[in-house]
């Protein structure tokens, strides 16, 4: 098993514009320091038809209202003002940027126990005998014996079974060639959502762990 | 909300999840996602009433109300039926973190 940049096509490199664009990194920053509710609100905003500050405070009181402790909620309006500022992107862009942001926040959660030069991006995973899969995986963490790849995906509705069929079919080759892989969706949407989706999937799900919105944090569990 | 009797937990899941339905019917324009649709709108009508049934007399601030309505206001504007679909999943997580629950 082998891992292999992919291919600079041309979407590739507009979306590496995108990937390097700050504002990416300033989401994942404050989105991988948040509590749930605050990755709940981030959500509704970036996918939200209103771009009014007023409208998302008065919908999550526990988050702005006024039991909630001065700290938690300076960074919960730090984060929605990022989130504002991905909404008003328009559609078409923002929702290459929610992608991207999620990307980046599975990046640096596994970087709390991963070092930072054991994960990638946008990497393909090679196995012998075996034709390349097409697509990249998002992200990598590549280390000797204990590699593990993820796909990331906005919401519930992108699991599929052509990603579940990739995933799996990786930590199958990879088994075969005793090298070790764990493969994992990390999908910044709610459990609940999640489960409902796998469960009318016809692909392989059991080889392959599911990171949802609530349990984001184990990423960087040790 | 002068009438306290809108107020409670009970008055305000039962005006989220109207509006749920509607957003649903919106989102069954995708017909590809249709099954979907119908697991997911179970799913997350069954936690809804899960708190119906622990909270439903309880009467909440007007903050709470107001943040339950207002989302039910956002969930409104909603045209396109893709998002409306992204939003089955969104508004009950949204709703219900509002009700100092987790979704």
């Amino acid at each position: 098993m082998r891992f292999q940049d992919a291919a600079r096509d041309g979407r590739a490199v507009v979306y590496a514009a995108i990937q390097a664009d700050p504002l990416v990194a300033r989401a994942a920053d404050l989105l991988a320091d948040a509590e749930p509710a605050m990755r709940v609100m981030a959500r509704a905003v970036m996918n939200g038809e209103s771009t009014e500050r007023a409208t998302w405070t008065a919908m999550l009181p526990t988050l702005f209202g006024p039991t909630a402790g001065a700290a938690p909620r300076e960074r919960a309006e730090a984060l929605l003002d990022v989130a504002l500022e991905v909404a008003e992107r328009g559609e078409a862009v923002r929702s290459q940027f929610r992608g991207a942001i999620v990307e980046e926040l599975t990046a640096r959660l596994l970087a709390r126990r991963a070092a930072g030069g054991a994960i990638r991006r946008e990497r393909r995973i090679l196995f012998d005998g075996v034709r390349a899969e097409i697509h990249p995986y998002d992200v990598t963490v590549e280390r000797d014996g204990a590699s593990e790849a993820y796909d990331c995906k906005w919401g519930a509705r992108g699991i599929g079974d052509d990603v579940l069929h990739q995933l799996d079919d990786a930590r199958r080759h990879a088994e075969e060639e005793d090298a070790g892989l764990l493969v994992a969706l990390v999908i910044f949407d709610a459990q609940r959502s999640c489960d409902v989706r796998l469960a009318r999937s016809t692909a392989p799900v059991d080889g392959t762990r599911l990171v949802a919105l609530e349990s984001l944090d184990s990423l960087g569990d040790r | 909300m002068d009438d306290p009797a809108e107020a409670t937990v009970d008055a305000v899941i039962e005006r989220a999840l109207a509006a749920y339905a509607t957003l649903a019917e919106l989102g069954e324009e995708i017909d590809d996602e249709w099954s979907y649709i119908q697991d997911l709108t179970e799913a997350w009508g069954e936690r809804f009433e899960a708190i119906r049934v622990a909270r439903g007399n309880e009467g909440l601030l007007a903050e709470t109300t107001t943040a339950i309505d207002v989302a039910i206001g956002e969930i409104g504007r909603i045209e396109d039926p893709h998002r409306a679909i992204d939003w089955l999943s969104t508004f009950p997580q949204v709703a219900i973190t509002a009700l100092g629950e987790h979704p």
